[in-house]
């Protein structure tokens, strides 16, 4: 219908043009009143063409002819089609796309898409109710014979029967306003896809004047449209009254049939005038039937006539022909014609049957088909009967067991059970034999957890029992050797007394200590690092000194456990990644956990390095290590088994560290050959090595050390920037410690004697390992403060008992082993990082300026010094060359 | 009773010629093979009775290595003797030792008691150098001269006894305890008086 409505010749063009105005004209009040209009965007399938593809139209009903017409966009005038909704279906399929659904007249099948289900639903709903109230009034009028035929006599009946179904099952859809509407046609069309896809190939000359018209902007001149297609369209036609209310087909239908026959009259020859004329009427009276628009009859009787007139003047030359020869030889011409006639009707006859038998030949094929189908449809029915057959075979055999089971003889079945009534005694006996055990468990573990509560408690005690006993005992000792060493003024027994006392304390020492190794087990030969936990002192003294301090550190250890350091741990294992940021800074001073040492050591070297961390630098070192022999390297061959000794991982003889400990040291020695080798790395690199275990690493943290860390020529040949160091220690001591200061001053005691290698060396071996691998924990992160805030700590920590010893050689051998004496490091810490404070860097920065420009002075000074006395000396050995013989005359 | 003196003694030499095994031996009686390198200094002392007085060694134990030489001042300053160690295996060491020498003569305390010990005599398999040169040395220079061994305890007591013979008795009451440094004005006094 939609093809015949647009495509097509002019004339029919002019002809439908009209109706189409008409539907505008009709659309434009509709447009005014309040009353929702059903128009809107939907996506159609196109069907023809090579591809098919969605494209977006604007829909617009027509209530007059109950029409759905649809163009391009909202603004465009003429329509590209339209579908005739009074006679069609509406469908949505369950497995189309959203949105999609079908409306089929009986010549098309229209198939559109919805922006959503809902907008969906609200089309199919509206057209449902624009279908229905379109025949509903409908009925009321005046229909084509045909038509009325065609429809049901309760049609009425039953579309409202449908419609007030419909109403039941589906509740009425809102209404998408962004979709559907009159809003929706001031919206661009919502398919963005390109703007070519959518204009349609089918009615090229309908796009033309809807651009046209678009372009004009003006609805009420649409220029060329009407100029085109109204031309020849007198107003009157759309002025005729009941033009109105004939339905859209009946006036196609009655604009249609002259035109065919017009057609057909145009196509036949002036031969066929007779039968035309005879034709005439029925048409005239088909046009009066039909009440055919009068330029139509006009035309066609027009046509009549001239048909009516040439055979007129055909009959007038017969009549006037002058001769019978001539009128036989019009007879003979005619005779000819119909000669000629009837054998071309024969050959339409042969073609006729032709088509015929092709006809038949297709009929059989049909019916083939439907056999096939047949066929088909039989299969189909055997596969399901087969199916139905397997699955009542599937449920049967799934009873089945129960079946064998029931086969199952009786007193089998009775002995069965029985056991099964013995397995469920069983049970039940496991289950509260299990719960009790499961009780049990609990209370013993309760009990257990209590004991082992109190025996750390007890062991606690114990270790801080023997510490002081060990205390007491060291006090006993010296007090013994005072006496000793006063022994010559006593009185010959107390001196006796006083030696056999000190003969038998040693001998109670050494058994006490083999009792000892029964009661402590706790106190381990090596902690973690494999450092000796009680050092091995060959002095008496110094021995029972030692082993306070790891008992010591042992209850001081127990003590801290779980009230800081557990959550410490915890506090570190949440701590996966690592940044720099205050809290790490708090934690790295409060001591790493062992565990996470060697991560965090490595994190920290490798953060300060990166940027000269080349890949391979350690391997090409150790290459020219091999190839050219470094003059430091004698001086740490013999260092490398004095390293660390009371470590057990360079001590054994088959370690593998000292080997590794070579290569850090060489490969140093390369790296920097400035400095090369001073004594006082092999500790370093050592201590690197037993966290860091890897050798690369260890060289990088050597490196990091020495030359991030420490400032420059601190280890280099004069060692100036340490004995700077000394110095502005000393300023340091003054300040934060003004009364041991003035001890010092006042026994003359120079601290620097004894504090030299704590900085040098970073505190190894001066310190107990477990305190040294804390201090350099902070040491590596924050630098060379840490190292002037712990020595100050550490004779802040003892600043009372050394205020106490009033002779400068005593304090001198107090200062000697002090650091080995400190057990409490969270008490050094708390010293170093609190009461230290505030300790700023730039404070420390000048003072090291200053006292290196000081320092380099009095170097210089030296020099001069030394080099009038070279110069001296060698004056007085000329003259003594002289005066040798008054001398020897003198001595005569 | 008898008088307590006290006596500040040094020992320098080069690195690894056995220093503080000296000095270990001496004091604690002891031998350890790998006694960690001096960093900086050691301090220890041990009184020895000589004569009518107690001599209270104040030892002070220097590191070997080339580049602390710098800090040996603070060590030999004030000090009454001096151990020059060698190893007899090692004529670098030698060689050494006369550095020191030179260097004591130059800023040392004048009249500083100087010891040459040459030590490490228990390998005399590996000799380097003969006890003849160093005998010959000492004499040029006026100093004692003890081969020594720290590992067996072989001169060790002999070497500080030779020290405490060398140190003059206190002359008389008024010198106090700090007879070392009287002494060597003492002895100032008499070359400036020959010159």
């Amino acid at each position: 219908m939609e093809d015949r409505f647009i495509i097509g010749s002019a004339k029919e063009r002019a002809v439908s043009s009209p109706q189409r105005d008409l539907g505008n004209a009709q659309l434009n009040p509709s447009r005014e009143e309040p009353r929702k209009k059903l128009c809107g965007y939907l996506n159609k399938l196109g069907v023809k063409g090579p591809i098919k593809a969605w494209k977006s139209r604007w829909f617009f009903y027509d209530e007059n002819k109950c029409h759905l017409l649809y163009c391009r966009t909202a603004q465009d005038v003429n329509p590209l089609g339209s579908i005739d909704l009074s006679s069609a279906g509406f469908d949505c399929k369950v497995d189309a796309d959203e949105g999609v659904f079908e409306i089929r007249t009986p010549s098309r099948v229209f198939i559109l898409k919805a922006f959503s289900k809902q907008a969906m639903m609200y089309w199919l709903q509206q057209l449902q109710m624009k279908r229905w109230a379109f025949c509903n009034t409908q009925t009321g009028l005046p229909v084509d014979s045909v038509t009325a035929a065609a429809l049901p006599a309760n049609e009425s009946l039953l579309n409202e029967t449908i419609h007030t179904e419909g109403e039941g099952f589906l509740p009425p859809v809102k209404t998408p306003t962004d979709v559907v509407g009159l809003k929706a046609a001031s919206l661009p069309a919502p398919q963005l896809s390109d703007a070519l896809q959518n204009i349609s190939l089918k009615h090229p000359w309908t796009e033309i004047q809807n651009t046209i018209y678009n372009i004009c902007g003006t609805r009420q001149h649409p220029g060329n449209g009407r100029s085109i297609s109204g031309a020849e369209c007198p107003g009157t036609f759309s002025s005729l009254p009941f033009v109105a209310c004939i339905p859209a087909w009946h006036r196609e239908i009655i604009v249609q049939q002259p035109c065919q026959l017009l057609k057909e009259t145009g196509f036949s020859g002036p031969a066929a005038t007779s039968f035309r004329a005879g034709a005439v009427l029925p048409v005239v009276v088909c046009c009066d039937d039909h009440s055919m628009s009068p330029q139509e009859l006009v035309k066609l009787l027009h046509k009549a006539l001239e048909a009516a007139q040439q055979e007129k003047r055909a009959s007038s030359m017969y009549l006037t022909a002058a001769e019978d020869r001539d009128r036989l030889e019009l007879v003979r011409h005619k005779v000819r014609q119909i000669v000629e006639l009837s054998s071309r009707v024969e050959a339409l006859e042969t073609d006729k049957q032709e088509l015929e038998q092709s006809v038949a030949l297709r009929d059989r094929r049909v019916e083939e088909l439907q056999e096939h189908v047949q066929l088909l449809m039989d299969k189909n029915q055997a596969k399901q009967q087969v199916i139905l057959k397997l699955t009542e075979q599937i449920a049967q055999d799934l009873s089945e067991p129960v079946q064998e089971a029931d086969a199952v003889a009786a007193d089998t079945l009775y002995k069965q059970q029985e056991e099964i009534e013995h397995l469920k005694d069983d049970l039940d006996a496991y289950r509260t034999q299990n719960q009790f055990l499961n009780s049990e468990i609990h209370q013993v573990t309760k009990l257990w957890r209590s004991v082992a509560e109190k025996e750390k408690v007890l062991l606690m005690k114990c270790a801080r029992l023997q510490a002081r006993s060990c205390q007491v005992e060291s006090k006993y000792l010296m007090m013994l050797r005072r006496l000793q060493e006063a022994s010559p003024d006593l009185a010959r027994g107390e001196a006796e007394l006083v030696k056999s006392l000190i003969q038998e304390a040693l001998q109670w020492d050494a058994k006490e200590e083999a009792v000892e190794a029964l009661q402590l087990n706790p106190v381990r030969e090596y902690d973690d690092y494999g450092f000796m936990t009680i050092p091995k002192y060959e002095a008496e003294d110094w021995k029972l000194l030692a082993k306070i301090q790891a008992l010591e550190i042992k209850s001081n250890n127990l003590l801290s456990h779980t009230a800081v350091e557990k959550p410490l741990g915890e506090r570190w294992a949440g701590m996966a990644e690592l940044s720099p940021s205050a809290e790490l800074k708090g934690l790295i001073r409060c001591g790493i956990p062992v565990e996470h040492r060697q991560r965090v050591w490595k994190w920290i070297v490798t953060r300060r390095l990166s940027h000269h961390h080349a890949a391979n630098h350690y391997e090409s070192l150790l290459r020219q290590c091999e190839r050219t022999e470094h003059p430091a390297s004698r001086q740490i061959e013999l260092d490398l088994p004095r390293t660390l000794t009371n470590n057990r991982h360079f001590t054994s003889p088959t370690s593998q560290l000292v080997p590794k400990l070579r290569r850090v040291l060489l490969a140093f020695s390369w790296q920097n050959p400035a400095i090369g080798y001073c004594q006082g790395l092999n500790r370093l690199a050592a201590i690197a090595l037993l966290v860091l275990e890897e050798e690369e690493s260890a060289f990088w943290c050597l490196v990091h050390i020495v030359e991030n860390l420490m400032p420059a020529d601190y280890y280099s040949n004069t060692l100036i920037a340490s004995q700077v160091d000394q110095r502005v220690f000393k300023d340091f001591l003054s300040e934060k410690l003004p009364r041991l200061t003035a001890h010092f001053e006042q026994h003359r005691i120079d601290v620097s004697l004894i504090t030299f290698n704590w900085f040098l060396v970073a505190f190894v071996d001066s310190l107990v390992s477990d305190i040294l691998l804390r201090v350099w924990d902070a040491f590596l992160y924050e630098g060379t403060k840490v190292i002037f805030r712990y020595a100050l700590a550490i004779f802040k920590y003892n600043e009372e008992e050394i205020l106490q010893i009033h002779d400068s050689l005593e304090v001198y051998q107090y200062l000697r082993f002090f650091t080995h004496m400190i057990g409490d490091g969270r008490k050094l810490m708390s010293i170093a990082f609190n009461d230290m404070n505030p300790f700023p860097m730039k404070v420390l920065q000048n003072r090291r300026a200053t006292h290196r420009e000081e320092l380099e002075a009095e170097l210089s000074e030296l020099e001069r010094i030394k080099a009038q006395y070279v110069k001296e000396q060698a004056e007085q050995v000329a003259w003594h060359l002289d005066g040798a013989v008054s001398e020897e005359e003198e001595e005569m | 009773m008898m008088a307590i003196r006290e006596l500040k003694v040094c020992l320098l030499g080069d690195t690894g010629v056995g220093k503080s095994s000296i000095v270990c031996r001496f004091v604690q009686d002891h031998f350890d093979h790998n006694i960690s390198p001096t960093i900086g200094a050691s301090f220890m002392t041990k009184t020895v009775p000589c004569g009518n007085e107690l001599h209270k060694f104040l030892i002070w134990d220097t590191a070997g290595q080339e580049r602390f030489h710098s800090l040996a001042p603070m060590y030999y300053r004030g000090s009454a003797a001096a151990v020059i160690v060698y190893d007899i295996t090692k004529q670098d060491s030698f060689h050494t030792l006369k550095k020191w020498v030179k260097e004591l003569k130059e800023h040392g305390p004048e009249n500083i008691v100087m010891a040459i010990a040459g030590n490490k005599c228990d390998l005399s398999d590996l000799r380097e150098v003969p006890m003849k040169d160093a005998k010959e040395y000492a004499e040029s220079i006026g100093a004692i001269v003890v081969e020594t061994s720290a590992k067996n305890a072989i001169n060790i007591e002999e070497l500080f006894q030779g020290i405490s013979r060398q140190i003059p008795p206190l002359d008389s009451h008024e010198n106090g305890n700090n007879g070392a440094i009287k002494l060597g004005k003492q002895t100032t006094q008499t070359t400036r008086r020959c010159c």
